[in-house]
C-alpha cells in the first residue's frame, strides 16, 4: 500500500541551503584527499599473526581477528555528521584487504601518495608496517596464492592473469550482495546472538556429534564472537562520544554528541526505535560488514521500505519532522561516500572512477504486489537531488501497472536535476527474470539492487554478482584467428576452431565463435569455482552470514551455500561491438562478399589504413545492433541466448547456478585499448560500447533503439543489463514530459534497466578540457556513478562520444565536427 | 680498524659507481644491462644500508628473470639477509618473469612508476608464479631507485 503522506512530494520548502548541516558536510566530503588506512590490515594481520595458531578452526579463528579489530577500532568523530561510526580510521579512507587484493599496491607503497591519478595518501609510519609486518605474512596466505598453490597454477589462473579475457575476481566471492537489516534493526545484534547460542547448545545436546554438527557448532560460535565485536565498537562509540560530550564548549556539539553517546548504547546492540537509531544502527553494522569483507557494492537495499517503520512511528509521535528525516538520510548518505577502494595506479588508469558503489534502491512494489512508494523514497529522492554525490548508487524501481505517474515523473526530474542519477530499473521484468530464476513471487517482489544493476531478493539470496567479467570481443579475436589473439602474440590461447578463410558460410564462423567461447567461459567458471572453494577453506564470513535468510536457521556460512537462494554472476563486455562485427562479417563477407576473409583481416591488420573503401562500407553498410535490422536482431538475441544456455548449464560451489548479465563498469574502456580493429569498424585501441548499449552513433534513432533492446530476451539476462543514454538538455516542462514517456515507452517494451547523462557533447568536452569548473560533476558510467574528473581518459572520452538523442526529436544530435577524430570509426 | 674504515669506502665507492651506472642505464634507449646493475646495486645496498636491509630480514625467496629471446637468464636468490645473484636457472622458484626486452622489464619495474598490471596487459612482461614476490621485489626495486636519485 502507498504511504504518501507529502502534501508536496518534491518538497521545495528544502534546498541545501535550508540544510546547512548537510551543505557543510557535503563541502568537507568533497575537499578530503583519500587516504590509505592500514587500522584493520594491521589488527587482523596482529590476530592471525601473534594471538591464534592454524590449528584453530578457520570459522572461530577469523571471527575472532574481526572481533579483535573491530573492539580496538578507533572511535572516530571526524564531523558534525548526526551519525556514529566511520569506515575507516582517516576521514576518506581506503581500507586495505591484504587477503585480497590489498598486495597490488605494494609496488606502490613509495609513490602512492603522489601519482597522477587518484592519489591516496600514506603516512611514513603505515608505509612501513605494510611493508615489514603485513604484506610479508601474506605472500602465500591470501586467496588468489593460496589458491595458486593449492590448484598447481592452473592453466585457467593464467588466462586470468592475461588479463585481457577475463576477470575473475578474487574478490568477487564475497561481495556484490545485499544484506537483510530488518532483523538487526527490530531486534538488535543481541537477539542474533542469543539465537546462535541456542542453535549451538542444542546441538551440542545430541549424543553423537557428527563432523557437519561440528562444523555447524564453529559456525554458530563464529557468529557468536563477530557480532559481538560488532556490539563492542557501537559500545566504544557510545563512550567516545560521551567523553566528546563532556569536552564540548558549543552546545550543539554538546548535544549532538550526547545524543550519538545514547544512540550508541542503545544501538546495534539493541532494537531500534527511532529513525534516528535505526539508520546509526544500519550504518555501524555496514561498517562492520566492511571490517570483515572488501568494500566493493555491499548494498544497503531498499532503504524506504525498512527503514519506514520507524520514519512512520517518528511522525505519528511528532517526534521528527522532515527537515530532520532530510538531515539524517543526507548524514547517511554522506556517510557511504566515506570510503574508497585501494587500486594501483595502471588499475586507475585503466578501469578508474568508481565509488564503492553501494546501491539504495526505492520504490517499486512490495512483497504482495502493491504499490510501495511512500514518503521516505521521496525524502530519499530529494537528498539524492541536493546532494549529488557519487554514492550511494540510487535505483528508483519502477512499476508500471503500479506505480503512480507522479513517482515517475519525479524520478525523471531528480535525472534532470542531478543529470545523472537515479538509475531506473523496470519491476515488471525484474520481477519475471527473477522468477525464472527460481526465486519465490514475493521474495523476487522484494529485490533490491547490487552494486551496478544486478538483482536480488535482498537478505534472502546470496549472488556475487561480479564474479566474472569476461571479454566477448576476446571471444571474437580467438575465433578470428583459429585460437589466437592479437594481444597474446603467436601463442595458441584457445581451441583450434579453423581458419576462417576456409570458412563457407556464416554458420561455420558463428560455430567457431560459440565454441571459444564455450572453452573460455569453462575457463572462467573453473578458476571461480576454485577461489570459491578457498574461501571456503580459509575465508568464511559469518558476520555477513547473520544477515541473510538461511545461515542462521542451517547453521551453514554463505560461502558453503547458507542462504536461501544462492547464485554468480558473470557480466560480458564488448556485446555491442562483438554484435555489430558479427553482422558485418555476414554482411560484408558471406552475402554481399564485398570481401574476402582475408581482405577483411588484412584491413582489421592494417588498422584499416589504406582499405578506407572497406573501412567505410563496414561502417555504413553493415547492420548496426540498436536498430531494428533483422540481421542485427538475429545475431544479438543469438549471443544473448547461447550465453544463457552456456552459463545456466553450470552449477556454482554453494549449489546455485550461473547468471549472464551485460553491464561493464568501466572495463569497455580498459578492454577496449588492449583489442585490435574489428569487422564493425572500430579501430584498434579504441574503447568499446558500455554494458548492453548500442556503440555509440550507431543508433540513430532512439524509439528503434530502445525498441531493439528493450526486446531482448530478458528472461537471459538474470545478471542485470546497464543502458546507457544521454540527452544533450531536458529543458522546460515539455522536455520533461517527454522525457519521462521515454522512460515508460521503454519499460513497456521490456528493457530491464536504464540509466541517462544529461549532458551535451558540448559540455562534456569542455568537461575534459577544464576540469577545474566541473570538480563535482557526476556521470553514470555503466551502472554506477562516477564524478567525471576522476575517469582515465578513455572512460572521458566514451562518454563524451557516447550517442545524444534530442528529446524532442528522438534523433541522435550532431557530434561536433572539430572533435570527430574522438569518435572509435574515426 | 683502518681495514674496516677502508673496507666501507671502497664499498661506498663502488655504491656511486654502480649507482651511476644504473641511472645512466635508465636513461639509455636499450638498458640492455638494466637487470645486471639493479641486482648489483641492491645487493650493495642490502650490505650497506641497515634499513633497506630489513626487507631481506625473515625473507626467502627465488626468482628467475629470463628474456623471451633467451638471451638474458639471470637467478635472484634472497636468503640469510644476502641476495646472491647466478647467470643460470635455478629450481623452485617462486616467480619466473619472462620479459619481452630489458626496457620492457625496466618499464615493467620502475619507469615511469611500478607497472605491473599495464605491463601484464601488454604482454610485455609474462609472470608465472606467486605475484607476491613479484610486488615485493618491484618495491624493493622502486625503493632503490628512489635512494639512488636521493629522493627516498
Amino acid at each position: 500500500m502507498s504511504t504518501v503522506t507529502l502534501k508536496d512530494i518534491r518538497l521545495r520548502d528544502y534546498s541545501l541551503e535550508d540544510l546547512p548541516l548537510l551543505k557543510r558536510l557535503k563541502e568537507d566530503l568533497l575537499s578530503r584527499n583519500a587516504e590509505v588506512c592500514i587500522e584493520r590490515a594491521k589488527y587482523v594481520t596482529e590476530y592471525l599473526k601473534d594471538l591464534s595458531t592454524e590449528n584453530e578452526p578457520m570459522e572461530t579463528r577469523y571471527a575472532k581477528a574481526l572481533a579483535h579489530f573491530l573492539a580496538h577500532k578507533e572511535a572516530l568523530f571526524f564531523d558534525d555528521s548526526l551519525l556514529a561510526g566511520t569506515t575507516t580510521s582517516k576521514p576518506f579512507g581506503a581500507p586495505v584487504y591484504p587477503e585480497l587484493t590489498g598486495m597490488t599496491i605494494w609496488p606502490e607503497l613509495d609513490t602512492i601518495s603522489t601519482r597522477d591519478k587518484n592519489p591516496l595518501l600514506l603516512n611514513k609510519a603505515e608505509h612501513e608496517l605494510l611493508n615489514f609486518d603485513i604484506f610479508p605474512y601474506w605472500m602465500e596466505r591470501n586467496i588468489l596464492e593460496y589458491t595458486r598453490t593449492k590448484q598447481h597454477n592452473p592453466e585457467c589462473m593464467r588466462i586470468f592473469e592475461r588479463l585481457v579475457f577475463f576477470i575473475a575476481s578474487k574478490a568477487g566471492c564475497i561481495s556484490h550482495t545485499v544484506p537483510d537489516y530488518k532483523v538487526a534493526l527490530e531486534k538488535g545484534l543481541e537477539y542474533l546472538i542469543g539465537e546462535a547460542a541456542v542453535k549451538e547448545e542444542e546441538i551440542k545436546k545430541a549424543a553423537h556429534i557428527t563432523l557437519e554438527a561440528r562444523k555447524q557448532i564453529f559456525f554458530y560460535r563464529a557468529v557468536q564472537i563477530a557480532l559481538e565485536g560488532a556490539i563492542a565498537y557501537g559500545k566504544n562509540l557510545s563512550k567516545t562520544a560521551a567523553e566528546l560530550a563532556g569536552k564540548a564548549q558549543d552546545p550543539l556539539q554538546k548535544e549532538n554528541f550526547s545524543k550519538m553517546a545514547e544512540i550508541c548504547k542503545q544501538v546495534p546492540a539493541k532494537p531500534a526505535r527511532t529513525l534516528r537509531e535505526a539508520i546509526n544502527s544500519l550504518w555501524i553494522i555496514q561498517v562492520a560488514i566492511h571490517a570483515e569483507n572488501i568494500n566493493m557494492a555491499m548494498s544497503p537495499g531498499r532503504l524506504d521500505q525498512i527503514l519506514y517503520r520507524y520514519y512512520e512511528e517518528d511522525r505519528r509521535k511528532g517526534s521528527i519532522d522532515i527537515k530532520e528525516a532530510l538531515e539524517l538520510v543526507g548524514c547517511l548518505w554522506l556517510k557511504l561516500n566515506d570510503n574508497t577502494n585501494l587500486v594501483p595506479e595502471t588499475a586507475e588508469e585503466l578501469f578508474g572512477g568508481a565509488g564503492t558503489v553501494p546501491a539504495v534502491t526505492v520504490g517499486g512494489i512490495d512483497e504482495r504486489g502493491e504499490d510501495a512508494v511512500n514518503d521516505l523514497t521521496y525524502i530519499m529522492l530529494k537528498v539524492t537531488e541536493i546532494l549529488k554525490t557519487r554514492d550511494p548508487s540510487l535505483n528508483a524501481r519502477y512499476h508500471y501497472e503500479k506505480n503512480p505517474e507522479e513517482y515517475r515523473d519525479r524520478v525523471a526530474e531528480v535525472i534532470v536535476n542531478t543529470k545523472a542519477v537515479p538509475a531506473i530499473h523496470n519491476d515488471v521484468v525484474d520481477i519475471k527474470v527473477l522468477e525464472n530464476q527460481g526465486i519465490r513471487t514475493e521474495h523476487a517482489r522484494d529485490y533490491a539492487v547490487i552494486g551496478c544493476v544486478e538483482l536480488a531478493s535482498a537478505g534472502r539470496s546470496y549472488d556475487a554478482s561480479s564474479s566474472i567479467m569476461l571479454n566477448l570481443v576476446s571471444v571474437f579475436e580467438l575465433a578470428m584467428n583459429n585460437g589466437k589473439r592479437p594481444v597474446t602474440g603467436d601463442e595458441q590461447i584457445g581451441p583450434k576452431t579453423g581458419d576462417p578463410c576456409q570458412f563457407q558460410s556464416f554458420e561455420q564462423f558463428w560455430e567457431a565463435y560459440k565454441r571459444q567461447l564455450e572453452w573460455l567461459v569453462g575457463e572462467a567458471i573453473e578458476l571461480n569455482e576454485y577461489f570459491g572453494r578457498t574461501y571456503q577453506e580459509i575465508l568464511p564470513s559469518p558476520l555477513l552470514s547473520s544477515f541473510f535468510e538461511g545461515p542462521l536457521q542451517q547453521g551453514t556460512d554463505l560461502i558453503f551455500g547458507g542462504a536461501l537462494y544462492n547464485s554468480s554472476g558473470a557480466t560480458h563486455i564488448g556485446f555491442a561491438d562483438t554484435v555489430d562485427s558479427l553482422n558485418a562479417l555476414e554482411k560484408a563477407v558471406f552475402q554481399t562478399k564485398k570481401c574476402t576473409f582475408k581482405q577483411l583481416m588484412q584491413a582489421l591488420e592494417a588498422d584499416f589504413k589504406g582499405h578506407e573503401e572497406l573501412h567505410a562500407y563496414l561502417l555504413n553498410k553493415t547492420p548496426k545492433y540498436g536498430t531494428d535490422d533483422p540481421l542485427a536482431k538475429k545475431n544479438s538475441q543469438n549471443l544473448i541466448r547461447f550465453l544463457y544456455d552456456l552459463y545456466q548449464g553450470y552449477t556454482n560451489y554453494r549449489g546455485g547456478k550461473y547468471r549472464p548479465g551485460y553491464w561493464t563498469m568501466t572495463n569497455h574502456a580498459g578492454q577496449g585499448k588492449l583489442s585490435g580493429a574489428l569487422p564493425n569498424g572500430r579501430k584498434a585501441n579504441e574503447v568499446f560500447a558500455s554494458g548492453i548499449t548500442p556503440v555509440s552513433q550507431a543508433a540513430r534513432d532512439l524509439s528503434t533503439c530502445l525498441q531493439s533492446v528493450g526486446g531482448l530476451e530478458s528472461s537471459c539476462i538474470p545478471s542485470g543489463e546497464a543502458l546507457n543514454l544521454k540527452y544533450p538538455y531536458v529543458r522546460g516542462k515539455e522536455d520533461l514530459e517527454k522525457f519521462s514517456q521515454a522512460i515508460e515507452a521503454y519499460v513497456r517494451c521490456g528493457g530491464l534497466h536504464i540509466q541517462f547523462n544529461i549532458m551535451s557533447y558540448e559540455d562534456l568536452i569542455d568537461a575534459k578540457s577544464h576540469p577545474e569548473k566541473y570538480k563535482d560533476l557526476l556521470v553514470r558510467v555503466s551502472g554506477y556513478s562516477a564524478y567525471f574528473n576522476d575517469l582515465n581518459e578513455a572512460m572521458k572520452d566514451e562518454i563524451i562520444t557516447r550517442t545524444a538523442y534530442n528529446v524532442g526529436t528522438g534523433q541522435a544530435a550532431p557530434f561536433p565536427e572539430n572533435y570527430r577524430s574522438m569518435l572509435a570509426t574515426e | 680498524m683502518d681495514e674496516l674504515v677502508n673496507w666501507i669506502s671502497l664499498r661506498r665507492l663502488r655504491v656511486k659507481r654502480e649507482q651511476k651506472k644504473f641511472l645512466d642505464c635508465m636513461g639509455s634507449e636499450f638498458a640492455e644491462e638494466f637487470l645486471q646493475l639493479l641486482l648489483r646495486l641492491m645487493s650493495l645496498f642490502f650490505v650497506l644500508n641497515r634499513n633497506f636491509r630489513r626487507n631481506i630480514q625473515d625473507f626467502n625467496g627465488r626468482y628467475l628473470f629470463k628474456s623471451r629471446d633467451n638471451r638474458i637468464t639471470v637467478a635472484a636468490v634472497f636468503k640469510n639477509k644476502r641476495l646472491k645473484v647466478y647467470k643460470k636457472e635455478i629450481d623452485n622458484t617462486n616467480v619466473t618473469i619472462t620479459f619481452r626486452d630489458s626496457k620492457a622489464l625496466m618499464n615493467y619495474l620502475l619507469s615511469p612508476k611500478p607497472d605491473i598490471l599495464g605491463s601484464l596487459l601488454r604482454q610485455d612482461v609474462v609472470i608465472n608464479g606467486n605475484l607476491n614476490y613479484v610486488y615485493k621485489f618491484a618495491y624493493m626495486a622502486k625503493h632503490l631507485q628512489l635512494m639512488a636519485t636521493g629522493k627516498a
